[in-house]
This record gives structure tokens, sequence and C-alpha cells, in this order.
């Protein structure tokens, strides 16, 4: 008896019809988005979604409402109000968790910057953010390549502009929607969704590591193979 | 987790593979020595039927000793296909034991490390294998006594080897509980392996994971029609469709009718939105009649919402006038080669039965019977003569439709079996029950809109499937390579599992 290590290679268009013919259940699939809505705090859609696929969400939507009145406060770019709520709801949070009280802080810099209110966002990195970045070589970097938005005529043009995205917001946003959760339930709370794409690139890595051919999912957002041999 | 059928686990010794000293008996369970046991070359060893496959992750077997005979050279351990059954396991290459007189643990070769303490008689010793870290614990009366052997091959049996006359043990695959508690480990493993996945980096190649969420989430939305759902997320992320939104709403248009049942006007509303998409694609349409034909039997497809009770007078008081119309079906169709005899049968059994069970209820007595029977709710076509009628004629039609079809494109055996199985609820007296009776559960309407949903975002130069669907396939199939090329640690990251819990 002979067991031989490697399996028969599949080709990407074998691989491809292969991915086509799977039929996923669509209340598997629904209840991964609601998941997704729920754990991340979109309470609208988790509503409209309740409504249009008859899924009941696994907690009550009406405890969503200070994640959602946060999570709106960052995404509206008023920064100083989420950090007002989020200290109302969960008093140690902030304190505890400096980076990400950090990143509140830096975001308002940014939100400041943004209004073109250029000696009002000075004077709160030297009050407010000047300490912390003493202490911690990484948040000084941070803080560096926020302040450095100031010396351009218009950093949105600047190498520093990803900082302006509104994805920064969403970014933060999710960073401190994640906190919340964790804090409520004591454990890590990860949208589903989330570990799906993370194991896809777990597995890829492993079976890279292990020299097996396959081909790679290179556009996560479009599920877009690999097209090179 | 294994799919034992591709890959099965080890779960006796096999008859084949062993040294002659070696007796089985107890289902090939136990064994014991019958050699002559001078000296070390009388050593005797067994494997199991197959080797431990990776993707169980975690293998764990026990073995009793129910006698330690004259001296108890009595070794527990792994090897490979290849090696010498004369021979105690742990002594040669890809050969790791644990001996009972000394405690030592060999790890291929002849000279043993002082590893555990030594077993005999009673005692009940486990030997594990982590198919993720590669290496081998052993377990003695339900006690772990640690790591024994590291970089471990794949592919390894279990193997007992005996030295001595009077040697016995027993071993346990699993058939009975074991007396170390091995779910512990089970539910370690798998934590472990979740951790990692959880905090594995994504790449800054890939960009942004919101964005890549957020789009997965979106895309599915849009595919699915969840048109307010859509809109809502989109106002939460400020992400854009890539599809018009009007478009999506008459997209969930249709496939609200279809789900409901409503078939027609599902039909009509894709020919006048999307002109030409139905003519394109014969087969498409000829599946959306026969699903109408079936509605119009479940009484779904009705222009007038079913009514719940039938009054007497409404009720159609002779079968003479379907008999009619089914000659005349039939009568219409000559010349048809699979369809007459159908037709006959249903005509002589199943459609008169199904009238009078359906209609003919004037009775008072049947009326009672049936009543009990079938919960006086259910009747063919909702019970409405005109729609009877009208299920007729469309079945007429839809016979006509298919000929067409058959003369253009030949036969196609799908769209044969459709129409046969459709036709053939009209043979059952009720037919729900009947066992063609599933293409009336309503669940049979997903297909149909997944396969309508895909041709109209096909027609729109839109994905057929949405990201998210092909992003759980191809995980599952990473995880499906992984067990296949011998990777453990595939046996703690179910996608199925995580998806559902």
């Amino acid at each position: 008896m002979s067991y031989t290590e490697k399996p028969p290679e599949l080709s990407k268009e074998q691989w491809m019809s292969k991915l086509e013919s799977f039929h996923a259940l669509r209340s598997d699939m629904d209840k991964l988005i609601m998941d997704y809505l729920v754990t991340e705090g979109f309470k609208d859609a988790a509503q409209k979604f309740q409504e249009e696929s008859g899924l009941t969400p696994r907690i009550d939507l009406n405890e969503m409402d200070n994640r959602i009145k946060i999570r709106s406060a960052i995404q509206n770019g008023n920064i100083q109000e989420a950090t007002l709520l989020v200290n109302q709801l969960h008093p140690e949070l902030l304190d505890n968790d400096r980076y990400l009280y950090f990143h509140l802080q830096q975001l308002h810099l940014i939100e400041l910057i943004r209004d073109g209110k250029v000696e009002e966002a000075l004077h709160f990195a030297q009050t407010q953010l000047s300490e912390s970045g003493e202490s911690d070589p990484s948040i000084l970097n941070e803080l560096e390549r926020t302040l450095a938005l100031l010396a351009f005529d218009d950093p949105s043009v600047s190498p520093f502009a990803d900082l302006l995205n509104m994805r920064h917001r969403q970014k933060v946003a999710s960073e401190l929607n994640t906190a919340i959760l964790k804090c409520e339930h004591q454990e890590s709370v990860m949208p589903k969704l989330y570990s799906l794409v993370k194991l896809i690139l777990w597995a890829e890595e492993e079976l890279a590591k292990a020299k097996v051919k396959f081909p790679r999912m290179v556009d996560l957002s479009t599920a877009a193979l690999d097209d090179s041999k | 987790m294994v799919n034992e059928e591709k890959t099965p686990l080890p779960r006796s010794w096999s008859p084949k593979d062993k040294f002659n000293y070696i007796g089985l008996s107890n289902g090939n369970l136990r064994v014991h020595y019958k050699g002559h046991g001078k000296t070390h070359k009388d050593a005797a060893s067994v494997r199991a039927t197959c080797p431990i496959p990776a993707s169980c992750g975690l293998y764990y077997f026990e073995v009793k000793i129910v006698s330690k005979g004259r001296d108890g050279y009595m070794g527990i351990g792994l090897s490979a296909h290849d090696v010498n059954m004369n021979r105690l396991p742990g002594w040669d290459k890809h050969s790791y034991g644990y001996h009972g007189d000394d405690g030592h643990s060999f790890c291929s070769s002849g000279t043993g490390l002082p590893y555990g303490p030594t077993f005999t008689t009673g005692d009940i010793i486990g030997c594990g294998v982590n198919l993720i870290d590669n290496t081998c614990f052993y377990t003695k009366n339900g006690h772990n006594l640690g790591i024994a052997f590291t970089d471990l091959p794949n592919n390894l049996f279990p193997t007992v080897g005996l030295q001595t006359p009077g040697e016995v043990i027993d071993a346990n695959f699993g058939q009975s509980p074991f007396v170390f508690d091995i779910e512990d480990m089970m539910k370690e493993l798998r934590a472990r392996t979740k951790s990692v996945i959880d905090n594995f980096v994504i790449p800054e190649s890939y960009g942004d994971h919101q964005a890549i969420l957020h789009r997965l989430v979106s895309s599915y939305l849009v595919h699915h029609g969840y048109c307010a759902t859509a809109e809502a997320f989109s106002e939460g992320t400020g992400q854009e469709f890539e599809e018009e939104i009007s478009s999506i709403k008459n997209r969930q248009r249709i496939l609200k009718l279809i789900l409901a049942g409503r078939m027609g006007e599902a039909i009509d509303l894709t020919s006048r939105l999307y002109p030409g998409l139905l003519e394109e694609r014969q087969n498409l349409h000829f599946m959306l009649k026969c699903r109408q034909f079936i509605e119009m039997v479940n009484g779904s497809d009705t222009e007038v919402p079913p009514r719940q009770i039938i009054g007497h007078t409404s009720v159609i008081q002779s079968t003479k006038p379907f008999r009619n119309s089914v000659n005349e079906m039939n009568g219409d169709n000559n010349g048809s080669e699979y369809l007459d005899e159908e037709m006959e049968t249903e005509e002589k059994n199943g459609y008169v039965n199904g009238l009078q069970n359906g209609y003919i209820q004037s009775e008072p007595e049947l009326m009672k019977d049936i009543g009990v029977q079938y919960g006086g709710v259910k009747k063919l076509c909702g019970g409405s003569r005109p729609a009877v009628e009208r299920m007729l004629d469309f079945g007429r039609e839809l016979y006509n439709y298919s000929q067409q079809l058959f003369h253009e494109n030949g036969t196609d055996e799908s769209n044969k079996k459709m129409l046969q199985d459709a036709f053939s609820l009209l043979a059952y007296s009720n037919p729900w029950s009947s066992p063609v009776g599933w293409q009336l559960d309503p669940i049979q309407r997903e297909t149909v809109c997944a396969q309508l949903n895909s041709a109209i975002l096909e027609s729109s130069n839109l994905s057929q499937k949405p990201p998210l669907e092909i992003a759980v396939a191809h995980a599952k199939e990473l995880i499906e390579i992984m067990s296949r090329s011998g990777l453990g640690s595939c046996a703690f990251a179910n996608v199925d599992d995580m998806i559902k819990h």
C-alpha cells in the first residue's frame, strides 16, 4: 500500500465550477448578514433586514441604541459627543484602553483639520495629545502623521489623505464598537463574516506553507480568484 | 469531521498486517502473544487496518493490559506501513513506542529514553496523536504523561508489540468510552485554532478589511433584492451600489411574486421589465411556465385570491365538462410521443378521482369524510371552477410550448421530466400528499427564484452569484483540500460550524 501525500491538482476552471455548483442555504447566508449588521451596530439596516428576510435577530435591537448613537456620532464626525457617550455608558472603557482613547482624540484632531480650524487643532494637539505621544512611540508616529496634514494647502491630496477618508471614521467606529461589545460580553465578539474572511486567508496561508497548489482569492470583496497559473 | 469514506479511521487491528506470533480475537481488538519469547528476536507487532488520517486533527486510542505475561515486554505506539513487524514499536525508523517494562520511550531507536512510569496488568495506556503539531503523547490510567515524540511523519498506524508468552492486551479504538478525557483536549485544540484564525492579520495588499466586509454585505443584499436593507446599509456606511436602486426594486418585485406563488404575474412582469430575456432563454421560460402550472394546481396562481370556504353552489356538480376538457386536450395533442399515454391514465384513474375528491363534495357524506381527511382546506386550483378551466387551458398551452421546443431544439430530458412531473399532479386525488406532491412545496419556489434572478443579473452583466456565497464555497474547498493534503488543523476549522454557531 502506498499513500500519496499530494491530492490531485485542480485547475482554476475546475475549482471555479466547484464553487459555482455549490448552493449556499439562503437561511444560513441571511443569518451571516444579520450577525454582521447586529454586531457592527447597523440598527436601521438590521431592522429593515428583519422585515425583508423574516429573520429574527439574536438580540433585542433596542439594546443596540447606545452603540448606534456612538457609531453614528463618530460617522458624523462628532467625536467629542461620542467620547462623552462612551464615558457615560462604560466609564472605565477609555481609561483602560489608552490606544483606543488616542484614536478617538486623533479623529477629533482630524476633524478639526478637515474643518480648517488650524489654531484649535494645534492647541488641542499640544494640550491633550502630546502627553500620550511621549509614552508610546507608535502613538507619536500616528500623531506626527496627523499633524503633517497641516503642512499641506490641500490635505486631501497629501500623502496622509487616507486619514481624511470617511473610511478612517468607519475604522475607528468599528474599533470602538468592538471594544464596547467586548466590555459588555466579556469575550471577543467578531462578526462571523469577518471570521470567514480570516479563515479563507489563514487556510490559503497554511496551504501555501505546505506547498499545495490552489487558486487564491485575490480580491475578497468581489470573490475574484487569481488568474495567473 | 473526517470523511470516513475517503479516509477511514483505524478501528481495529489488521489480521493481515502482523507478525505470525500475534493472535487476534474479540473482533480483532484483543491481541495475545503466541511465540516462544526467548529473545528480542521473538518480538511481534500488529498494526491497525489503516493509517491515522491527518484530517481528524487529534487521534486517540487506549490499550488495556489484560495480562503482562511472563516479562511484560510490551510496547504501544505508532509505525509507518513498511516497518518490520518482527520488532517492538519504537526500535526502527518511522516507528515509535512506549514500553511497559522500563517506562521508556523509543523514538526510531533501539535505545529508549526515560519517559513515564512502567505499566503492567490492569493498567490502561492511551496513545494520542496531535496532527496539528505532529506530536504524540501517552496517558496512564487517565493521566496525561506529556509529549513523548515530536516531528512525526504523516500516515502512521496505531501499533502494539508483545514479546513474552502470556501477554494479552485489549484495544479500544473508540468502541467504548475512554478513561482519559479526550474531549477536553479537543475543545482546547478547537479554541486554539479559532484564536489563530481570529488573530490572523489580513495582509495589507488585500486592502481595508472593513471595505471588504461592507462590499460583501452590500452585494449580497442587492443580489437577493433586499432593497430597503441595502439602502439603510448604504446610508450607514456611505457606500454606493453597483446596480441602480430602481433595477434592484424591479428584481425584488419579480422575486417576491415568485415566492408568493404568483407565477403568471411574475412572468408578465419579467417580460415587461426585461424584454427579450425569456425569449432568449427558452428553457428558463419553460421552467417558469411549468412552475406556473404547478402553482395553478396549488391554487396560488389565481387572479382572485383563493376563497377559504367554497359554498355548495359554486362546487362543480359533474365531472363531465372536465372529462371533455381532458379529451379535448388529448385530441389536440395527436401525435405527441410521450404524453398521450400519460394523459390516458390520468383520465382513467387519477384525474377523475381528483375531481371527485376535490369537487363532488356536494354530497353531504363525502363532504364529511373529506373534511376530516383533508381538513377541507386544500382544493385543486383553490376550488374554483373557472380556475380549473384556466389550468387545463394553460396545460394545453404548456404542452404545445414543449412540442415547439422539442421541434426546435430536440429532446431535452430535464424539460420532459419537468412537464411529466407537473402533469402527474393531476393523477392524484390529493396532489399534496402524492408522490409528486413535493412540487407543491413552497420551498421549490426558491430554486426557480434563484435561476430567474441569476438570468436577470447575467443579462445586466452583474455577477450571477453574490461574492459572499462564492467566498463561502471557496472556504469550504480550501478546508477540503487541506484535509486531503494532510493538514491536521483543518479538523478544527469547520466552515459550517463557524457560520451556524
